[in-house]
């Protein structure tokens, strides 16, 4: 099964250094959304008080883009929610 | 344990030692053997019908794995295992009860660790809803460096994300902005705290709440 690596981006990249072997890039859009929703559901935590202007890259092994998320679609990242 | 409660024990206990992941119980199964930990710690999971699994207690020091099963035959409700290995103390349950028919305190002191579990339960069960993947991991982390007494955990993201309930991603993007920070330091299945200061403002206020010791006291048991 092929790599696939999940960068976060903001003003700087927070790597996916270990990347996750999925069949498709169906697959790779499914973990993408989970990561996502996992990364913002009651805040940002360690990553960011707001989840304004982050994307998430979603990436193939040889590091060319498939697709990218916004990641406030998710969650705002309101430290008090 | 008071001392002259424990010596009632004492002829029966063995010393084993038990690597991290080993399985001490699964869902349903009778509980033959009870387990005190001595330095290493016990998860205790629910399995989803996916095989997932997620925490919803820890078994340290204070407390043991199947200790009411000296009230009678018991079976376990979730899987036990070990979350981090080391040293434990162990009986069989059948002992144990008997052992427990004849003295009050060891049946006080069941009810009363029970207690304590019963509300150490509920506010992982609240974190697991409330509180983000980020904190979590925090309370996670300081709570295991805790249990070992050593800043230096020895685990893998993969074996951290199922014990929060997480993708593996989630756990590696985590740590790689933890470490940017000098939070930790992660290399080859080992996490070593560097900030504690820091973790304890990421962590979420479970971990003050859950602490081993604090716990009962905040509950005014007296183990």
């Amino acid at each position: 099964m092929p790599m696939y690596y999940f960068n976060l981006n903001d003003d700087e990249t927070v790597v996916d250094t270990d990347g996750t072997d999925l069949p498709d890039v169906g697959a790779a859009r499914i973990h993408a959304t989970g990561v996502a929703r996992e990364l913002t559901s009651n805040g940002g935590g360690i990553l960011t008080q707001s989840w304004s202007g982050w994307t998430m890259s979603v990436q193939d092994a040889h590091g060319t883009e498939l697709f990218s998320l916004t990641m406030s679609d998710f969650g705002d990242g309101d430290p008090e929610k | 344990m008071p001392a002259n409660t424990l010596a009632l024990l004492e002829p029966d206990l063995r010393e084993v030692s038990l690597e991290q992941g080993a399985v001490l119980l699964e869902p349903g199964e009778l509980i033959e053997n009870i387990y005190f930990p001595l330095t290493g710690l016990i998860s205790l999971l629910v399995i989803g019908k996916d095989g997932n699994f997620i925490e919803t207690s820890t078994v340290g020091r204070e407390g043991a794995v199947g200790l009411h099963s000296g009230l009678g035959k018991r079976r376990s409700f979730t899987r036990a295992s070990a979350q981090i290995g080391g040293k434990f103390s162990t009986i069989r349950a059948a002992r144990f009860e008997h052992v427990a028919n004849g003295s009050a305190p060891i049946r006080d002191v069941i009810l009363r660790y029970t207690e304590v579990l019963w509300a150490q339960t509920q506010q992982i069960a609240a974190c697991n809803a409330m509180h983000g993947a980020s904190a979590r991991l925090c309370r996670w982390l300081l709570q295991s460096a805790d249990r070992i007494g050593s800043d230096e955990v020895r685990l893998t993201q993969e074996f951290l994300a199922q014990m929060l309930g997480a993708r593996r991603t989630t756990v590696t993007l985590l740590a790689q902005r933890m470490q940017a920070t000098g939070l930790i330091r992660y290399r080859r299945g080992r996490i070593v705290i560097l900030d504690r200061k820091g973790l304890e403002a990421c962590a979420c206020e479970c971990y003050h709440v859950m602490h081993d010791e604090k716990l009962p006291r905040a509950l005014g048991v007296n183990l």
